[in-house]
């Protein structure tokens, strides 16, 4: 199970990163998402990836985590890259088969597709490696506090973002043994055809969104119980600290940007 | 039937949970829980028994408002139940769940344990106190890190009472929370149990069909078709052939073995368990 949902889980080495403030993480990431895109140039590109691991690795957290938090969209990135590079015509065409051209253009921005697409899961991946969970929902809360000018409740989004996020591994447990359940009374999905598989899901669809119902039912007495309310007074048992380097953090990440134009 | 026992220890306890002619029932017509009138003392252990279906489950839900009551009074830690005094009350009782998995809100055995004193508002030093000596007193400090996924049911029962105990209710409701634990958890559970009847804190509410369970408790409260069919002594309760049958109850083994050999003549007299049925028979292979 830790292997399916990399995501999301906090790996704990205790590095500098580890003890930021959640929410210069969030604005990093966002700042990031940001300079990513303005990258254009393979020195840009080249800069990002360097100043990347380097932020990377010095959150002690080993590389592979990042790798293969990447892997599961592999097929995906793969997808964006051909159909880029087959389909943006511009430069010189490097070579052609019948109607499908390969031209410099498109090659390179198919690249840069897939490089900006890696980056950003991997640092999406940093972000939750090196923050729990209940730390990167209380930095989530900070971010989202001036919604509560348009009447949104930050702490709202983020109690359904937590449980949502908590009960994910136990709903997706349950949906296997079901459908091992249907397999050994002969529905085995493996074996069928697409119209019956689609079928099958349907009958996998109704037993697993029931027992959700259920246990959302438990786990609101279970709330209740321990006397929660909506929209009472809490305190909070974690307290987010921003410090010099947090701003720091996020000076790095502005002046990446800069040299990103500039370059 | 009705035959009302106290211990003599709780005798002299105020009461802290009265029931007074309370009814639930979705249908007025066919209510699920019918003029059901009892008290119940402070430090008292009391099991709740029945059938599947009988409104043990909801009995123990109306005590703190997580189902509403059709009608009637209840009473709990001099605080008459209405809609201002739900959170008061709520802090008075604690429940622990069936389901281990259902009843974990955190994502991780730590933040389990502070949902609860964030909503009671104390201060970092106050919940960082009480986390620390609850999760060391029920032996899973070593775990506060870990994420349920990570965690054996046992285990999560025991974060759940821990999530508990940690809020410092002075009434503890397990809703059969046992039922879905292994044998070795399920002797944990009883362990703490003993630790906290030891401690003398707490009144224990216990929905069980465990006849162990059962056993160790101060008082039996059995409910059959929305009412109260039996309020006596685990001891009383097991000698109630009919009223066992009724609640789909079994006895201990001691007790079933003490019972066959009465039939064959042996005299044996029933044991409060098994070692004291062992102390009893072994002198019978000299005395022949």
């Amino acid at each position: 199970m830790n292997e399916r949902l990399l995501l999301g889980r906090s790996i704990e080495t205790g590095s500098w990163v580890h003890k930021l403030d959640a929410r210069s993480k969030i604005l990093a990431m966002l700042l990031y998402l940001v300079v990513i895109l303005l990258a254009d140039s393979w020195w840009a590109m080249a800069g990002l990836a360097v100043f990347s691991a380097a932020v990377l690795a010095s959150t002690k957290v080993p590389l592979k985590y990042y790798i293969k938090a990447a892997k599961p969209l592999r097929y995906l990135m793969l997808f964006i890259f051909v159909v880029q590079a087959l389909t943006i015509k511009e430069g010189e065409p490097l070579f052609s088969i019948g109607s499908f051209a390969l031209h410099e253009g498109g090659l390179s921005l198919a690249a840069f597709s897939v490089i900006r697409m890696f980056l950003l899961i991997t640092f999406t991946a940093l972000l939750t490696f090196t923050t729990r969970p209940a730390k990167l929902n209380q930095g989530l809360e900070g971010v989202l506090s001036p919604l509560k000018k348009l009447g949104l409740s930050p702490e709202r989004i983020t109690l359904m973002i937590s449980i949502a996020l908590r009960f994910i591994p136990t709903i997706l447990d349950e949906s296997q043994i079901i459908m091992k359940a249907q397999a050994s009374r002969g529905a085995d999905l493996k074996e069928l055809p697409l119209k019956e598989k689609m079928r099958m899901l349907v009958s996998l669809l109704v037993p697993v969104i029931s027992s959700a119902f259920r246990r959302a039912q438990d786990l609101v007495y279970s709330m209740e119980a321990r006397g929660f309310r909506m929209d009472a007074p809490r305190t909070k048992y974690h307290r987010p600290a921003w410090g010099a380097a947090d701003t720091a953090f996020i000076l790095m990440f502005v002046i990446m940007g800069v040299a990103v134009v500039v370059l | 039937m009705k035959n009302i026992h106290t211990e003599g220890a709780a005798e002299a306890a105020p009461a802290v949970i009265t029931l007074d002619r309370v009814s639930f029932g979705y249908d007025p017509e066919h209510p699920i829980l019918h003029d059901l009138s009892l008290s119940i003392s402070g430090g008292q252990w009391v099991s709740i028994v029945g059938s599947n279906g009988c409104g043990k489950s909801t009995l123990v839900k109306l005590l703190n408002a997580l189902l509403p009551k059709s009608d009637g009074e209840i009473t709990v830690c001099g605080h008459r139940l209405e809609e201002e005094s739900i959170q008061d009350i709520r802090q008075c009782i604690g429940m622990v769940f069936q389901n281990p998995d259902n009843q974990f809100i955190g994502a991780t055995v730590e933040e389990d344990i502070v949902f609860g004193l964030e909503g009671l508002c104390l201060p970092y030093a106050e919940m960082e106190e009480r986390l620390q000596a609850i999760s060391v007193k029920l032996g899973i400090d070593h775990l506060l890190s870990k994420h349920p996924g990570e965690l054996s049911g046992g285990q999560k029962q025991r974060v759940a009472i821990a999530s508990i105990l940690a809020m410092r209710p002075g009434i503890v409701i397990f809703d059969e929370a046992s039922s879905m634990l292994d044998e070795g958890s399920r002797n944990e559970l009883m362990e703490i149990l003993q630790g906290m009847r030891a401690e003398g804190n707490y009144t224990i509410l216990m929905i069980t069909h465990d006849a162990d369970e059962i056993l160790a408790s101060d008082r039996v409260l059995a409910l059959h078709g929305g009412g109260l069919a039996a309020d006596v002594t685990p001891a009383e309760l097991f000698r109630d052939e009919e009223l066992l049958r009724k609640c789909h109850l079994r006895e201990p083994y001691p007790w079933q073995l003490a019972r066959e050999l009465q039939q064959l003549g042996i005299p044996v007299e029933v044991p409060a368990d098994e070692k004291e049925l062992i102390d009893r028979l072994w002198p019978s292979n000299y005395s022949k």
